[in-house]
């Protein structure tokens, strides 16, 4: 059995290398980030541990630290070109193994276009990784709308993930890892609700909007959103149909931690827009992914490998 | 077959009376009491007829969240509680066959708090206080608070938590009601969190928190913060078990506007732990409440009865 993992991130050694030379990379200091024992392995580092977890495929995505949106676009656009360069070499030297998501200048949608354009196609990426925001702004931002368009005209994925620590709960309560464990879930619902209420589903019906960690609490709440559609005009400015409507219009990694979760997910979205993605290498991954995916007793065979590899080779054509 | 609501608010008359005649109340004018809604207007006769309408028998009357009032001096907000719970008193007093209350008290002042909680669970015959998510941006794990929980714990008073003000989704995404349809049960996860993760819950193992709105996205992202507990110290702080095993130390209400949700909160925390409520008269309420519960295919009958009454007829002593 085939496994394709959308979810794998990636410390660029051209940072690495910066850093331990103590030279300053693209505005980032030496030192102003800090570097995790996994997220300096090498490809071929990479390539072991992948066989050791049964993974065929990674693709890979630049750290979401990288984003920078709030720098400036010029000091990140050649960042991030370095950043999908390396990504590029990775495909090219293992391309069996290897496929790239994209890490773009969000802060400037002409040159986010840009970048997109050059990594889907002149360097066969199949989309690209963002926040679920950019300084604030959430993505029913009308300035959004022709990165959208560009997006699904190429065909290309739009991976949304948080950067980091920085999502809603950092501010509520700062402790306990919540930022993460709850804040990721929240950040991703509201993305969710950006792209459907604004809607940017109905202007782009072939976007391929990717949600991470299962789409958070996107498809447990859709109950409580859809009553706000009927009771509040507000609501229903860009929507003439529910939300729950467009819950099968985008794709959510199995990123749930929990079998019952994944279950409500499949339920509720339809198993084809069910994939497999593990975060590698962060310490909230999935430790065992294809064996926990397989030992489910709540899926179906079929549901397994549609998630472990089927689904991903008909999204990305692989 | 009886039917409790333990999620039903009041706009109160004393209020009304005083700024619909164009005067301030506390500091508060007409702008507080959510007047756009006619619901709120309506007297306790009112409120019984629609009761019998819709087949609830009892309902536990908390003030609205509006008048929670935390961020102004506590001299100021003890009066607005005072006067909130003389009237919940009173309509109590009127129908003891068909009303109880919850007290709205002083959260930003501790030794205030109890006091009125004192004062309307032991002299005024209340079961308990309906309290923000937060205090003026202090969670439930902050030490201060401890104080009132041991309080409400030896009183065997119920802390029934529901949002007021800006919940964490609102800073965000400002537009199409994501504010509430997101945010209340992002807010109530948080609190969750502050709750289990701060060791009140093992301080306090007699405490009753009812989490309203379904105790939000609490059950579904359990997963992700047990993994967070497993792999970050500062997740394990104050306790040394996962936050799963508190699931059952809490109450929820039924509010989930799904059934798959509700059923998936039945089995995460066990059915002696879910009770009716229903955020009558509010337009994001459950309309025939009674009729949902019972007609939803998913429960047993038993199931049924232990949360339109037994549960709560167990924990009130209704």
């Amino acid at each position: 059995m085939r496994s394709i993992d959308i979810h794998a991130h990636l410390t660029p050694q051209c940072f690495i290398r910066a850093m331990r030379e103590n030279r300053e990379w693209h505005g980032v200091k030496p030192g102003e980030m800090g570097i995790g024992p996994r997220n300096s392995w090498t490809p071929e580092q990479r390539i072991d541990d992948m066989n050791s977890l049964g993974v065929d495929v990674h693709v890979v995505s630049t750290f979401s630290f990288y984003y920078y949106y709030e720098r400036d676009p010029q000091v990140i656009m050649p960042m991030h070109r370095e950043c999908n360069d390396e990504v590029y070499q990775m495909t090219v030297d293992y391309p069996d193994r290897f496929k790239g998501m994209a890490i773009i200048p969000m802060q400037d949608v002409k040159l986010a276009i840009g970048e997109l354009d050059r990594c889907v196609n002149t360097m066969g990426f199949v989309g690209a990784m963002i926040d679920d925001h950019v300084n604030g702004k959430t993505y029913d931002d009308p300035e959004f709308l022709p990165l959208w368009k560009a997006a699904e005209e190429m065909g290309a994925v739009m991976l949304v993930h948080q950067q980091g620590g920085r999502t809603l709960v950092l501010d509520r309560n700062p402790n306990y890892h919540l930022h993460n464990t709850i804040g990721n879930l929240v950040d991703r619902a509201v993305t969710f609700a950006s792209f459907v209420f604004g809607g940017v589903m109905d202007a782009c019906p072939d976007l391929r909007v990717c949600l991470c960690h299962g789409g958070g609490y996107t498809c447990f709440g859709a109950g409580r959103m859809d009553r706000g559609w009927q009771v509040r005009p507000e609501a229903r400015v860009n929507i003439s149909n529910p939300p729950s409507s467009y819950l099968n219009k985008f794709y959510y990694d199995c990123l749930t931690h929990s079998e019952p979760a994944l279950r409500m997910l499949i339920d509720t979205v339809g198993i084809d827009k069910v994939i497999f993605g593990t975060d590698w290498p962060a310490d909230m991954a999935i430790d065992w992914p294809v064996s926990w995916i397989l030992g489910l007793e709540s899926l179906t065979l079929d549901e397994k490998e549609a998630i472990l590899y089927k689904n991903l080779e008909n999204l990305l054509g692989i | 077959m009886r039917s409790i609501d333990i999620h039903a608010h009041s706009t109160p008359q004393c209020f009304q009376r005083v700024v619909l005649a164009g005067n301030d109340w506390h500091g508060m004018t007409a702008a507080d009491g959510e007047l756009f809604n006619p619901r709120n207007a309506w007297t306790p006769d009112q409120r019984i007829a629609d009761m019998d309408s819709i087949g609830v028998d009892i309902q536990v009357v908390s003030t609205n969240a509006g008048f929670y009032q935390y961020d102004k001096d506590v001299a100021a907000t003890a009066a607005i509680c005072r006067d909130c719970n003389d009237e919940i008193h009173q309509m109590t007093m009127d129908y003891p066959d068909r009303l109880s209350g919850l007290a709205n008290i002083p959260m930003q002042d501790a030794k205030a708090a109890i006091a009125e909680l004192d004062r309307t669970v032991h002299q005024l015959g209340m079961k308990g206080a309906m309290i923000g998510d937060q205090v003026n941006g202090k969670t439930y794990d902050e030490p201060e608070f401890l104080p009132i929980w041991k309080a409400a714990e030896q009183m065997g008073a119920v802390i029934f938590i529901h949002q007021g003000g800006g919940t964490i989704g609102t800073k965000r995404q400002p537009r199409y009601h994501v504010r509430n349809t997101i945010g209340n049960p992002a807010d109530r996860a948080v609190t969750f969190a502050a709750f289990t993760f701060g060791g009140v819950m093992d301080k306090c193992p007699d405490l009753k928190v009812v989490l309203a709105h379904g105790g939000g996205y609490a059950c579904f992202g359990i997963g992700r913060m047990d993994r967070g507990w497993q792999v970050r110290s500062e997740a394990r702080e104050h306790i040394n078990q996962p936050p799963s095993n508190y699931l059952d130390k809490f109450y929820y209400d039924c509010l989930t506007h799904s059934e798959p949700a509700l059923r998936m909160l039945i089995d995460s925390v066990g059915i002696d732990r879910v009770v009716l409520g229903t955020d009558w008269p509010a337009d994001m309420k459950i309309d025939w409440p009674v009729s949902w519960v019972m007609g939803l295919q998913s429960l047993t009958l038993e199931e049924k009865e232990a949360i339109l009454w037994k549960n709560l007829e167990k924990m009130l002593g209704l």
